[in-house]
């Protein structure tokens, strides 16, 4: 604090001295100032404070419902005996049986034929697959009744289930399924042989894949050499037998050229051979393969 | 381009509302992205019309392209038809169908020229293995109308095919030939079923409106299915005809299933039968000759109202066979006699 000055007139020092007090009030009231916000947060320190320790009390009185309800649901079970732990062994075993039972159930699945009762029969799922690629499922709901017949089911309408079924539901439920079983993974196969060439060969094709809906009869232009001179070829194949994946019939034609020197002669009659034993999507791989071999002699 | 051809393309582009009117063309594909994008799509329709005629002369275009949008049109407004069912059938022993789009194609187009010479035939296939075919008709010394043409649209390598219910009757059995003849079937039948509903239509014909099956790996639990009920859960109200609701509640859902139902807008009764009366006596039981009158349920979802009408209390459960079997059987016109 600085003491007034006697060596300086009165006006002077009463600035002095009022300016010294105005110091001093400002002082004060920054200290107040301060002192009310420590306060403030202290406060608010202290509200949270007890929040939180409400907020513990509560979880654990929740902690503790839970424990006391499940022990109590436990006693019930167990009926309050001696041997109490044992009991609730047993439950637990028997859930553990059940579960795994339910999961054989599920993965039934990749055997391709599995069912599951209704309330009115059984419901038979069929789940095709081709070459270890697992494809579409279909269902069969089947009433169990005499006669026994087909309730409702995702079959596409173009397989022949009404003549498989006349011909075998009633006297031979086993045929009919495998049967079923057999026209639905010849189709699913076909399909997926067609869709992978579209999808994964459409360089080599030099026009759309015509195809029909039983993907029994397709027709397709295509070149070795993309970009490349030599002629496309022309295929037509046609699968006559609705449970098979490979053509019966096959023709390969030159487009444009009338008599093939012997070199395209062996060509295409080894195309009709690969297209009737391999396929078709592993024959268009090979063709890539070799276009590669092609290229690598190029280079070297 | 021929004018009768710029004024049936004007024709249907206004029939087309303005919000679907870009996919529309689009899907046609047959004017250019540049050209499309020449054309101011916020401007009166007329003018938009008129810019559009003005592109579609620049490219020359055919009979057969106009064919096409109207195809395109009719796909997008299916309900503006209404649809028959034509169900073919083959002799015994036939060898496997080995459908080919191309053959079928140009056979059809044969047999239409060869009997009447003056014909359009236009085709557009579908993504679900169908194929929509467009007849406009005209005879051998007139031109064809390409105003009242017929639709037809045909699922490959199965016996149905669905036609737009045509004012034009005497070129059904030339129509019928054709499809027959082209697919390689015998013979061909109208079926009792008609609707504006080209989807409901379908999914009743292939019988594939049901499309829930119950597997193992499936996690909806059955409880789930009862609380369609909606009774109030508090247990201090007691519903004195539970069991009953419970009843309809049960058989409703084995007749109709949870699935959505098809949909249909009528159902019609030809009735034939002899007046049957519990009293004795009256005029009309003495009639020999069976009484001939008409029932027809209209509705707009038929079904799902008939399958409202038990749980409704408007009608006792279990319905009447006769309108519970429309979908199984798959008729909506029925003709009822005495047995």
């Amino acid at each position: 604090m600085e003491q007034a000055n006697p060596l300086r007139p009165d006006g002077e020092s009463k600035g002095g001295v009022l300016a010294h007090l105005e110091r001093l009030e400002t002082q004060v009231s920054r200290s107040h100032k301060q002192s009310e916000e420590l306060q403030s947060v202290q406060a608010q320190e202290g509200a949270l404070g007890t929040k939180i320790h409400k907020l513990r009390r509560l979880r654990d009185e929740l902690r503790a419902a839970v424990r006391h309800r499940r022990a109590s649901v436990k006693a019930c079970i167990a009926n309050v005996e001696p041997n109490q732990t044992v009991e609730i062994n047993e439950q637990e075993a028997l859930e553990e049986k059940l579960e795994n039972v339910k999961a054989i159930l599920q993965a039934y699945h990749f055997t391709g034929l599995s069912g599951k009762l209704t309330s009115r029969g059984v419901c038979v799922c069929i789940s095709t697959a081709f070459e270890g690629n697992l494809l579409d499922s279909y269902f069969v709901d089947l009433v169990i009744q005499k006669p026994l017949r087909i309730h409702h089911h995702s079959v596409p309408v173009f397989i022949p289930l009404e003549e498989i079924a006349a011909k075998y539901l009633q006297t031979n439920i086993q045929h009919f399924l495998f049967s079923l079983c057999e026209y639905l993974n010849a189709y699913s196969g076909r399909k997926y042989q067609a869709d992978r060439l579209q999808s994964d060969f459409a360089a080599l094709l030099t026009g759309p894949l015509q195809r029909n809906p039983l993907c029994n009869l397709l027709s397709f232009t295509y070149k070795l050499d993309p970009g490349g001179q030599s002629f496309p070829f022309c295929a037509r194949l046609l699968y006559k037998d609705l449970t098979a994946t490979l053509p019966t019939d096959v023709t390969v034609t030159c487009q444009g050229v009338e008599v093939l020197s012997t070199s395209w002669e062996e060509q295409r009659a080894s195309h009709e051979t690969l297209f009737c034993t391999k396929p078709l999507h592993q024959v268009f791989a090979s063709f890539t393969r070799k276009g590669e071999k092609l290229d690598m002699s190029l280079v070297s | 381009m021929d004018e009768t051809i710029a004024e049936f393309i004007k024709r249907t582009i206004l029939k087309i509302p303005m919000n679907e009117l870009t996919t529309i063309l689009k899907a046609w594909d047959f004017l250019s992205e540049n050209q499309l994008q020449t054309v101011n799509f916020r401007q009166r329709k007329e003018s938009v019309v008129q810019h559009l005629i003005h592109l579609c002369e620049e490219k020359h275009a055919s009979i057969s392209d106009a064919a096409q949008l109207d195809i395109i049109y009719m796909q997008f407004h299916q309900h503006q038809k209404v649809w028959d069912v034509f169900q073919m059938s083959k002799g015994p022993g036939e060898d496997v169908d080995l459908f080919d789009m191309k053959q079928f194609k140009n056979s059809f187009k044969k047999i239409l020229q060869r009997a009447l010479k003056n014909v359009t035939v236009s085709f557009r296939e579908t993504e679900e293995n169908a194929v929509w075919i467009r007849i406009a008709w005209g005879t051998q010394y007139t031109k064809p109308n390409q105003y009242k043409p017929t639709y037809v649209v045909y699922y490959s390598q199965t016996p149905y095919a669905f036609t737009s219910s045509s004012m034009l009757r005497r070129n059904t059995p030339l129509l019928g030939q054709a499809l027959t003849i082209a697919s390689k079937h015998h013979q061909i039948v109208k079926m009792d079923l008609r609707s504006r509903y080209l989807d409901s239509l379908k999914a009743i014909v292939f019988k594939q409106y049901n499309q829930t099956f119950e597997t193992h790996n499936s996690t909806t639990p059955l409880q789930e299915r009862s609380l369609g009920l909606d009774i109030n859960m508090d247990s201090r109200i007691i519903h004195e005809n539970i069991v009953e609701k419970e009843r309809v509640q049960r058989i409703t859902q084995e007749t109709f299933g949870d699935y959505p139902q098809p949909q249909l807008e009528f159902a019609q009764y030809k009735l034939e039968t002899k007046f049957k009366s519990g009293l004795n006596g009256s005029i009309l039981a003495e009639r020999e000759e069976p009484l001939r009158c008409l029932i027809k349920f209209s509705s707009p979802h038929l079904l799902e109202a008939l399958k409202s009408l038990a749980p409704a209390g408007i009608a006792d459960a279990p319905l009447s066979p006769l309108l519970t079997c429309i979908p199984n059987k798959r008729m909506n016109y029925f003709k009822i006699r005495d047995k």
